[in-house]
């Protein structure tokens, strides 16, 4: 036990000085707090400043009812969202018009313009220009404004009764509540949690992968020069495999709480809502028990490589299998019992992080929880016991890499 | 005293121990000598209950191998390597601990051992900033540190220089006269000529010959002589009696027909040319590992 010890701390202590390890330490949190803070940039409700829109109507009719359609659309402090100009000017043609409204986009004087072509008859259309063309929001708003004033233009012509056209007018929002296992309702903010999940997932991909090389490669080394027959010349290849699998255990429990701390500090400033750790104690364990079957998994293919690139082969691999949720995050959001997406929550390999993606998205029950569980503690035991034995054998064969068949001699030996 | 009786290491099919006996008394340096790939480092790895054999036992002081052996046993690898990252003393202290030494004796050991080989001021240095022969002293200390009572020392001198090798084989020297048991596995046969008292000489797994150095080299035979001679020189078609004759500047090295009288041949000698030294000489361990092995490969 004593010996083990020595090993775990060996392990541990001069790992943790290694740049690869520091450098995982903050380039992490720096992907973490992207992923965090982006989402709520992307999604903010309003635009946070005054937008300047050129309209051209060359009919007349649609500028008054836009500029109070717009209206609506406030920022903070009551501020208008939206500033209509009107670029009908009267002494000039129509072409004319457009070119001095580009020429107002181009020097960034209005946000873009919105030409109505045929305003005057029923054939009316729109188009708007701007710089950027990605601004579904405001395309979606000046659509919406557009219809209903055409709708109420319609109405008013055919003589129907003003409150039954704004009774027409009024719109239903439909707003998203989540219910849990205990039958409480809350409001679901889907998009964080969504992202939360995406980078625990991420973040177990990025742990296993670092300290799965630096296993990997500090064995390649012990390997290379023979210092692991005076290891096991001191004490059983067991227990070095336990000391080592405890060392580097010890290495993801530091990275998991120096993460914790950035990530309890960004819970506090606010910047990533509390709600997205509704399910943060059973996404612990997936990924401290992830960690745990990765990491033994690494230290039985480890003691087989003798070269660096077989190692990179081998964890690029790995580190696949683990970014399969992110691939098959869309259908199961879209369908959350759609067969595949279950059958990989009952699969080692991808137990932990299709699990973690799961909880996030739709409700799993406890019964599954549960089960998944016990599968993942079971393989963690099973597959230290094979990379026991894997181990045994391949850190004193050099030469050539093992073939699979040569593997499961070694197993059943 | 390490005794091991009839060793078998089978992989798969191949026999890569095939009955090997070996005993090494403590206080006497034990040579294990053979051709590459001839058994040697399994026979090792065997001792060192690293491999378990398939048939056969090992005996240490009486005792079969315990987990307690692990501590008694120290080994020097062929192969040189540390971890190149790490602080010379941390490595010394982390070898000594999987040797079930405490910390504080571990860094009073090292000390020690550091300043006998003349290296302490690399103590805080990490391994990579210090020069080859260097890291390999520190990885001497780190097979010795527990001071162990059965030392395996494979090809130790390698890489080192005509200093240090000295060095290296004062330090052997002081274990052998502690009494500690040495197995000293080597290609380099004129040292192995010079520390062992005894050999085991392996091809293919198996033991060409064994026991101690003085009696394999009468046994040897080969009718071998040494003259130095005054003028002129002898070659080999003047005298039917030689078999082989090697000429350097002062002497020449002969070997004579199996049923020649060395001093009647002598007598003949004197008679044509002027001799100012004349001996009998024993074969060099060189020469009856070359011969055997030759012999052994011959016969299969």
């Amino acid at each position: 036990m004593k010996k083990i010890l020595a090993v775990a701390k060996w392990e541990y202590l001069e790992k943790v000085k290694t740049k690869t390890f520091i450098i995982s330490l903050i380039i992490t949190p720096i992907i973490i707090i992207l992923f965090s803070i982006l989402p709520s940039l992307l999604f903010r409700e309003e635009a946070p400043k005054v937008e300047l829109i050129g309209v051209i109507d060359t009919s007349g009719v649609y500028f008054n009812d836009l500029v109070k359609e717009l209206d609506k659309y406030k920022l903070e402090e009551e501020q208008k969202n939206y500033v209509l100009i009107n670029f009908s000017f009267e002494n000039q043609i129509f072409e004319e018009l457009i070119i001095t409204a580009n020429k107002n986009i181009e020097k960034n004087l209005i946000e873009g313009c919105l030409i109505l072509y045929h305003a005057g008859s029923d054939s009316v259309s729109a188009e708007y220009r701007t710089k950027s063309l990605g601004n579904f929001k405001n395309v979606e708003r000046l659509e919406e404004a557009i219809r209903s004033i055409r709708l109420k233009m319609k109405l008013e012509e055919e003589g129907v009764d003003t409150r039954l056209i704004n009774y027409f007018q009024e719109r239903v929002v439909v707003k998203q509540m989540q219910v849990d296992e205990e039958g409480k309702v809350s409001e679901g903010d889907f998009i964080t949690t969504f992202f939360v999940s995406i980078i625990f997932i991420l973040l177990l991909m990025m742990m296993v992968v670092y300290t799965g090389q630096m296993l990997v490669r500090s064995m390649i080394e012990e390997k290379s020069s023979r210092l692991i027959e005076m290891l096991v010349s001191s004490i059983t290849p067991d227990e070095l495999l336990t000391g080592k699998i405890i060392g580097l255990s010890l290495l993801g429990l530091t990275q998991i709480f120096i993460w914790s701390v950035i990530g309890i500090s960004l819970v506090a400033g606010a910047l990533i809502p509390l709600t997205a750790f509704n399910n943060i104690v059973p996404m612990l364990f997936y990924f401290i028990l992830g960690f745990l079957f990765y990491s033994s998994l690494f230290v039985g293919i480890g003691s087989t490589v003798n070269t660096e690139q077989e190692a990179q082969q081998i964890t690029t691999y790995l580190s696949l299998i683990l970014m399969l949720p992110v691939v098959m995050a869309m259908p199961a959001i879209q369908n959350p019992d759609f067969i595949v997406t279950k059958i990989f929550s009952y699969i080692p390999l991808t137990i932990p992080t299709v699990m973690i993606l799961r909880l996030n998205i739709g409700n799993v029950s406890e019964l599954e929880i549960f089960l998944t569980f016990v599968i993942l503690i079971f393989s963690i035991f099973i597959v230290t016991k094979l990379s026991a034995k894997i181990f045994r054998i391949g850190i004193l064969s050099y030469g050539n890499k093992p073939t699979l068949k040569e593997i499961f001699k070694w197993i059943k030996e | 005293m390490l005794i091991v009786n009839n060793l078998v290491k089978k992989f798969n099919t191949t026999l890569a121990v095939n009955n090997i006996s070996l005993t090494v008394r403590p206080g006497k340096i034990f040579g294990l000598l053979g051709p590459n790939g001839a058994g040697k480092t399994t026979t090792i790895r065997t001792i060192l209950n690293i491999i378990k054999p398939t048939s056969g036992e090992i005996i240490f002081n009486g005792n079969p191998i315990t987990y307690e052996y692990y501590n008694i046993i120290g080994y020097l690898p062929e192969e040189r390597g540390l971890y190149k990252r790490s602080k010379v003393i941390d490595v010394l202290v982390y070898f000594a601990a999987l040797k079930n030494l405490s910390k504080k004796d571990a860094i009073n050991f090292a000390d020690y051992w550091l300043k006998k080989l003349n290296i302490f001021e690399y103590r805080d240095k990490k391994i990579e900033q210090l020069s080859k022969g260097n890291q390999q002293k520190i990885q001497l200390i780190a097979a010795i540190i527990h001071n162990p009572s059965l030392l395996i020392l494979d090809e130790p001198f390698t890489g080192f220089d005509p200093i240090n090798q000295q060095e290296v084989k004062d330090l052997i020297l002081s274990f052998v006269s502690e009494g500690k048991t040495i197995i000293f596995s080597t290609h380099q046969m004129e040292l192995a000529e010079k520390l062992c008292e005894d050999i085991l000489l392996i091809d293919n797994g198996r033991a060409v010959t064994s026991g101690k150095l003085t009696d394999i080299k009468k046994n040897f035979g080969g009718n071998n002589i040494r003259v130095g001679l005054a003028g002129g020189l002898i070659s080999q078609n003047q005298f039917p009696e030689i078999v082989k004759i090697d000429n350097y500047n002062n002497y020449s090295d002969i070997q004579l027909r199996d049923d020649i009288i060395p001093s009647e041949f002598l007598k003949k000698l004197i008679g044509k040319i002027e001799v100012n030294h004349f001996s009998i000489i024993e074969p060099t361990l060189n020469k009856i590992f070359i011969d055997l092995i030759k012999e052994n490969s011959n016969n299969i």
